[in-house]
């Protein structure tokens, strides 16, 4: 069934297909379409779900880790502010192995107050354990939520559903809603092996004294390498099943390339239209565009870009004081390749705040890239902030 | 008959085991015990950062006979909205809820989760058992502190300058359907009043009163004492509030003169007769206070 | 998802998440503790004050539990006459009370009158003939009773020989029937011969009964109390002008006196002469007491004193008889009877008394001693006009019978704590001994000589006996001795008892609730006035068991549970016999809780490692 809908909305009809059945969340722009369509299908019946009205996304997400530890599939929605205020229960949520499912709609930090998008929201809860994945389109929005559910349980580990503020959130699209039986088949009924059971008493999340606490710490990393397969696994029976992949990294038009472009979320379907012109002149620039964040997808990524001479990342973000955060992470998984494969890695910083990316834009990192290149000067390390005020 | 007997009163059903490393005498351990008895096998606890969290034991310990989950420290009542929630979705309605938190958990950093859980109506029974400070980190004051109290960040040259925080009154003012003080040297009100507040639908609140033999610099075979002395000063009055409106004491406050429980306590050491006489003031002014919303909706 | 996991969940030495999977019960927390809390019974004030040595506190935690005959058999353990006790004893047990300083103190004896007037549900077993030796008791009063009781009891065959036609000593002849009726004492010395005590009266020593054939036995108990009134010396008057109140006392209770004069003047201020008074008053005279001291000096019963001035009886205090007035010729409106026979016996003339002249009385100075003799005080003489005069002065033992050999001590026969003279085999009890002369002074004298006479006995035969200090035997090591603690058998089972009295603030009184204690019925003034009826009626059996109730069980775990309820480590089990609690030292933190929250100080705190 085709539908028209905004990405928020595709957000909350892949929550009523997955059959959430606790949601906690607190209204934030550009989240709130999220919860107010899933206020109506709750309201409706057409989601049988507790939806909790919370107070703040902090306890947003303690109650997702209440609901989820007692067996419940469990989902939240927030955006920049309200997810660094969940920062601490980020970090419960996956220490706890709680197979928690939120969407974040891609919104910069404050201050100045902006609602616009950039991923310094969800980039900077890197590290709390939750796996990442940044979309591109409301229909892989809703794909990736179903999605999520289904690799969050089977690893135990939360997920997150990145998409970006506006470009996405609220920008309509027509969208396939796949047959809600042949999602169940897809998705059964959450089971788990622990849970809080009166006939089964045991604590959750007591004090781990040094001499467990590392192997605890272990295990999650276990499940994020874990998690690289599943992810691919779950894609693939997802592809089977409804037609659609998406992989953890995609490559596009990128063979014979002598520069690629890193690029995720809804900026890779400008750069898509950026290659397509370039190739059509006979160009050697491919796309890639990073879907999986965490667990880091190393090896794919690596099969992605060897071999290729120049790679320029685009980053919607910045780690102040280092550099794009995509770019950081890309030079880290290619550094151990042969350093005749290894790529020339190209900084840049763009589309922070919601600062629309456009084509010339992309095409401006291109050129800025083979400039460099045939300058045969050692890569920078700096990024090039693009189409900022001098 | 003439000593008050209340065996027959409590449960015998243990809920907590032995072993667990709360300090000699800790009154929150007790509170622990006598409200599982209250609640029985059909509880699921989630409890913040607080002394319990400390007591239950390590990993892979626990001390309950009852589910537990540890949470975070300003999240009792978020994540037992969350655990309710979850039941709810699996049909289970018997099974009670309990947040459990200590008073800086409640009192201060975690009152935002309960006055949003209150104000949603949770169906949970939430507990602040309020040992008066910050026990678990070494006895910071909190805002459940009383006046002139000595904890390590309100020192002898500064004592508490602030009065305890009234939570029933806040929480009354929720409106919620049940909220009450008991103290672990009545065991009979105190489990009455849990057994009373699981049969209620909706979020119940019990304040109790722990007393700290470390905390509070008292002998640890007191806390009992400590606990009734207060009931009787009317420092800590026993009441319910129903519906936020129907105020009721369900203990004698004979009134007892103060010094005494004061002196007991090496937390106000400190304290000058003058000081000491503010104490008493300001509990004769709160039950004034509380006594007119006893009467005024008798 | 669950099913493809791999059955093992441990990875790493550890589970996915830190869920637990054992209890706390691996932490022998009790390592910490240096102090100790240890259930440990103590004794009762009452029990220790009781001058009979009665677990005042076993039978009345007996009876708040509903064992009624369990009680009553405790109680009989140590006092062979609760009826008798239960009504004239002047209860010390309810002056150290611990209650008394709460609220008002139990009820004691009223408590102890009721187990007393139980009619035997089963009639008690004789008690086995376990010892060939034969025992002699010379009188059948309370100690001569309560020694023979023990003893029988003990297994020996024991013979009373009493020189009166009826047994019970002074408890006949010496207590109006107003306070102890007949019929009560008839009981009680009933319930004494079922233990196969062998009775023999009009027996005199010396007379009927050949100091010889008592010289047979294997140990005498010599009891035959103080039947010599002290006289009254009068200025110019023959002692033998003035009636012994004593006498009075007994004529009037073998019926042979029905009458007295209208004025009568009873001298002293012991319980004889409060109960000359109140006899004189029933017989429709209007009787005076003239003593020495003020009313706090008197040795009589408070008690009893109040009664008696409510029942119409005056009291002179701090006023002393100087002389007599008479008249020689008696007036013809006045031909009293009792008057003829008051100086019937006398040598002179039919004189006939028309007043006592007294004196008033002041505390003088303080002798070396300390105490200050009453003094008269000049020109307060006064006549008080009477017909009769009654002295009641005090009583002293008549020793004629004894041998010599037997060491006296003034006036009395010197024992020590077992009853024993200094003549091997001699024992003695009661009021030939300087013991206080009350009954209940009486019926433990009785009982420790029993238990030295068991002991003497034992040795003799050269069996063992025993190895109990007297101390031990002492109720709170000051009491009287316990004959249960003698034989090993109490029927309470007791953790590691102390033989310390436990003192008020040792109870805990946030457990108890007010109650006030029921104070015992009695006939009206008016009917009493004319009436020789029981003028104190007791409480009835319900009353008394909700007295017992009332009692706080002073030092003896009676289950109430609180320790256990208290205890914040879960260390306190109900033990599995169903009678005490076993305490995990394991897990105990030493916080003393339960020792503090203990409402009877049956609990206390010791270092660890002893």
């Amino acid at each position: 069934m085709k539908k028209v809908m905004m990405g928020n909305h595709a957000v909350s009809w892949g929550v009523r297909l997955a059959r959430a059945e606790v949601i906690a969340a607190y209204p934030i722009t550009p989240q709130t379409q999220v919860v107010e369509e899933l206020s109506e299908m709750c309201a409706t019946g057409a989601l049988k779900a507790r939806f909790i009205k919370v107070e703040s996304e902090h306890s947003a997400m303690a109650a997702c880790i209440g609901a989820a530890s007692t067996g419940a599939r469990t989902f939240t929605a927030t955006s920049a502010q309200g997810l660094a205020l969940m920062h601490e229960v980020l970090h419960w949520a996956a220490g706890a192995r709680l197979p928690i499912v939120m969407a974040d709609i891609n919104r910069a930090m404050a201050p100045g107050w902006t609602v616009w998008t950039d991923q310094n929201d969800s980039l900077s809860q890197r590290d709390t354990g939750w796996l990442q994945i940044y979309c591109e389109s409301n229909q892989e929005v809703l794909d990736s939520t179903v999605q999520a559910f289904k690799i969050a349980e089977k690893v135990d580990l939360p997920v997150m559903i990145v998409l970006d503020a506006f470009y996405l959130s609220h920008t309509y699209e027509p969208v396939d809603v796949p047959d809600a039986a042949e999602v169940d088949a897809f998705l059964p009924k959450r089971v788990t092996r622990y849970k809080l059971d009166t006939n089964d008493p045991r604590s959750f999340g007591a004090l781990a004294p040094p001499p467990v606490y590392m192997e605890m710490r272990l295990r999650q990393q276990e499940a994020m390498e874990e998690a690289l397969r599943v992810v691919d696994e779950v894609d693939e029976e997802w592809h089977r099943r409804f037609g659609r992949r998406y992989g953890a990294v995609e490559s596009y038009r990128t063979e014979g390339a002598e520069l690629v472009l890193v690029v995720s979320g809804t900026i890779a379907s400008t750069a898509r239209y950026v290659v397509d012109q370039l190739r059509e002149k006979g160009e050697k620039v491919g796309l890639v565009k990073a879907r999986l964040f965490r667990p880091f997808p190393t090896a794919a990524m690596r099969k992605a870009l060897a071999g290729v001479p120049h790679v320029a990342v685009l980053d919607r973000n910045i780690s102040p004081g280092h550099c794009g955060i995509f770019a950081e992470e890309i030079r880290a998984a290619l550094y151990d390749l042969e350093p005749a494969s290894r790529p020339a890695i190209h900084g840049y910083i763009i589309g922070l705040g919601g600062r629309d990316v456009k084509p010339e834009n992309i095409i401006d990192c291109v050129d800025r890239t083979r400039e460099a290149a045939r300058s045969g000067k050692p890569t920078p390390r700096e990024d090039v902030w693009v189409g900022v005020q001098p | 008959m003439s000593q008050i007997v209340i065996k027959d009163k409590i449960p015998r059903e243990e809920l907590m085991a032995s072993g667990h490393v709360a300090c000699p005498g800790c009154g929150g351990t007790l509170a622990m015990r006598l409200v599982l008895k209250g609640l029985g096998p059909k509880t699921i606890v989630t409890l913040p950062a607080c002394c319990w969290t400390i007591i239950s034991g390590p990993f892979p310990q626990t001390a309950l006979g009852v589910p537990l989950l540890h949470t975070a420290f300003e999240t009792a009542a978020a994540a037992a909205s969350g655990i309710r929630a979850a039941l709810d979705m699996q049909g289970d309605k018997d099974t009670t809820v309990l947040g459990w938190a200590g008073d800086g958990g409640t009192f201060d950093i975690g009152l935002q989760a309960l006055s949003g859980a209150a104000e949603r109506n949770e169906d949970i029974l939430y507990v602040c058992y309020d040992n008066e400070a910050y026990m678990n980190t070494g006895i910071q004051r909190s805002s459940a502190t009383p006046w002139g109290a000595w904890t390590t960040t309100t020192p002898v040259g500064t004592p508490k300058s602030h009065p305890k925080k009234d939570l029933i009154a806040i929480l009354a003012a929720h409106r919620i359907p049940y909220a009450a003080t008991a103290t672990v040297a009545d065991p009979v009100d105190l489990i009455g009043k849990v057994q009373k507040a699981k049969a209620i639908r909706g979020t119940k609140f019990v304040h109790i009163l722990a007393p700290c033999p470390p905390g509070w610099k008292t002998s640890d075979e007191e806390t009992i004492e400590l606990a009734r002395m207060a009931v009787r000063t009317r420092v800590f009055p026993l009441y319910e509030v129903e519906n936020g409106q129907r105020w009721r004491f369900t203990a004698e406050h004979p009134g007892d003169p103060v010094e005494p429980y004061i002196r007991k306590q090496g937390r106000f050491r400190h304290l000058t007769p003058e000081q000491i006489r503010h104490i008493q003031a300001e509990v004769d002014a709160r039950w004034e206070l509380l006594k007119r919303r006893v009467e005024f909706s008798a | 998802m669950a099913e493809e996991r791999t059955a093992s969940d441990i990875v790493h030495g550890v589970p996915p998440i830190a869920v637990s999977s054992t209890s706390t019960l691996a932490n022998r927390t009790g390592s910490w503790k240096y102090i100790r809390p240890v259930y440990q019974d103590m004794v009762a004030p009452c029990n220790a004050a009781c001058p009979l040595g009665t677990d005042v506190e076993g039978y009345m935690n007996l009876l708040r539990e509903g064992k009624v005959a369990e009680a009553r058999d405790l109680l009989l353990r140590e006092n062979p006459m609760p009826a008798v006790t239960g009504r004239v004893c002047d209860h010390p047990c309810q002056t150290h009370c611990n209650r008394a300083l709460f609220d008002d103190a139990v009820n004691i004896h009223a408590v102890e009158r009721m187990l007393g007037d139980l009619e035997p549900e089963v009639r008690q077993p004789v008690p086995a003939r376990t010892r060939k030796e034969r025992v002699a008791v010379v009188g059948s009063g309370p100690a001569g009773l309560a020694c023979a009781y023990h003893l029988a009891r003990l297994g020996y065959a024991v013979s009373v020989f009493e020189a009166d036609p009826e047994p019970g000593g002074a408890l006949r002849y010496g207590i109006p029937e107003y306070r102890l009726p007949r019929i009560v004492l008839v009981r009680e010395i009933e319930r004494i011969r079922a233990q196969g005590v062998t009775l023999q009266c009009d027996a005199r020593v010396g007379g009927s009964l050949a100091w010889k054939e008592l010289e047979s036995y294997d140990a005498i108990f010599l009891a035959s109390g103080a039947r010599v009134s002290r006289p009254l010396e009068l200025a110019g008057r023959s002692v033998a002008d003035v009636r012994p109140g004593l006498d009075f006392l007994r004529e009037v209770k073998a019926g042979e006196r029905r009458t007295v004069g209208r004025r009568v003047v009873v001298v002293g201020g012991t319980d004889t002469a409060v109960d000359c008074a109140r006899t004189a008053l029933r017989l429709g005279a209007e009787p005076v007491v003239v003593c020495q001291g003020t009313r706090a000096d008197l040795s009589a019963n408070a008690e009893a004193i109040e009664e008696a001035i409510r029942e119409g009886v005056r009291f002179e205090f701090q006023v002393w008889p100087i002389g007599v007035q008479t008249s020689e010729h008696p007036e013809e409106e006045e031909p009293l009877e009792a008057i003829r026979t008051m100086f019937a016996e006398g040598d002179g003339p039919r004189a006939r008394l028309t007043g006592v002249e007294c004196v008033r009385m002041r505390p003088g100075e303080p002798d070396p001693s300390g105490a200050r003799r009453a003094v008269p005080v000049q020109g307060t003489n006064f006549i008080l006009p009477a017909d009769t005069l009654l002295t009641a002065l005090g009583e002293e033992p008549d020793l004629g019978f004894l041998p010599p050999e037997i060491t006296r001590k003034g006036y009395v026969v010197k024992v020590d704590e077992y009853g024993r003279t200094n003549h091997p085999g001699f024992f003695a009890g009661g009021d030939i001994t300087g013991e206080p002369r009350t009954v209940a002074h009486s019926l433990g004298s009785g009982k420790r000589a029993a238990i030295g006479i068991d002991r003497y006995l034992r040795e003799r035969a050269g069996e063992a006996v025993p190895a109990l200090e007297t101390q031990e035997l002492r109720l709170g090591g000051t009491g009287n001795l316990s004959i249960t603690r003698w034989r090993g058998d109490d029927p309470i089972r007791r953790a590691s008892p102390v033989n310390e009295v436990v003192p008020y603030d040792q109870l805990n009184m946030a457990h108890f609730a007010g109650v006030p204690g029921k104070t015992d019925r009695h006939r009206s003034f008016e009917e009493r006035r004319s009436s020789f009826a029981e003028a104190n009626l007791g409480l009835t059996t319900n009353e008394a068991l909700a007295e017992a109730r009332r009692c706080f069980n002073c030092g003896v775990c009676n289950m109430c549970e609180l320790c256990l309820i208290f205890c914040p480590d879960v260390a306190i089990k109900r033990h599995p016999s169903g009678h005490g609690f076993s305490l995990s030292y394991k897990y105990c933190k030493g916080c003393g809780v339960c020792v503090e929250e203990c409402p009877r100080g049956a609990m206390t705190m010791t270092r660890e490692g002893l």
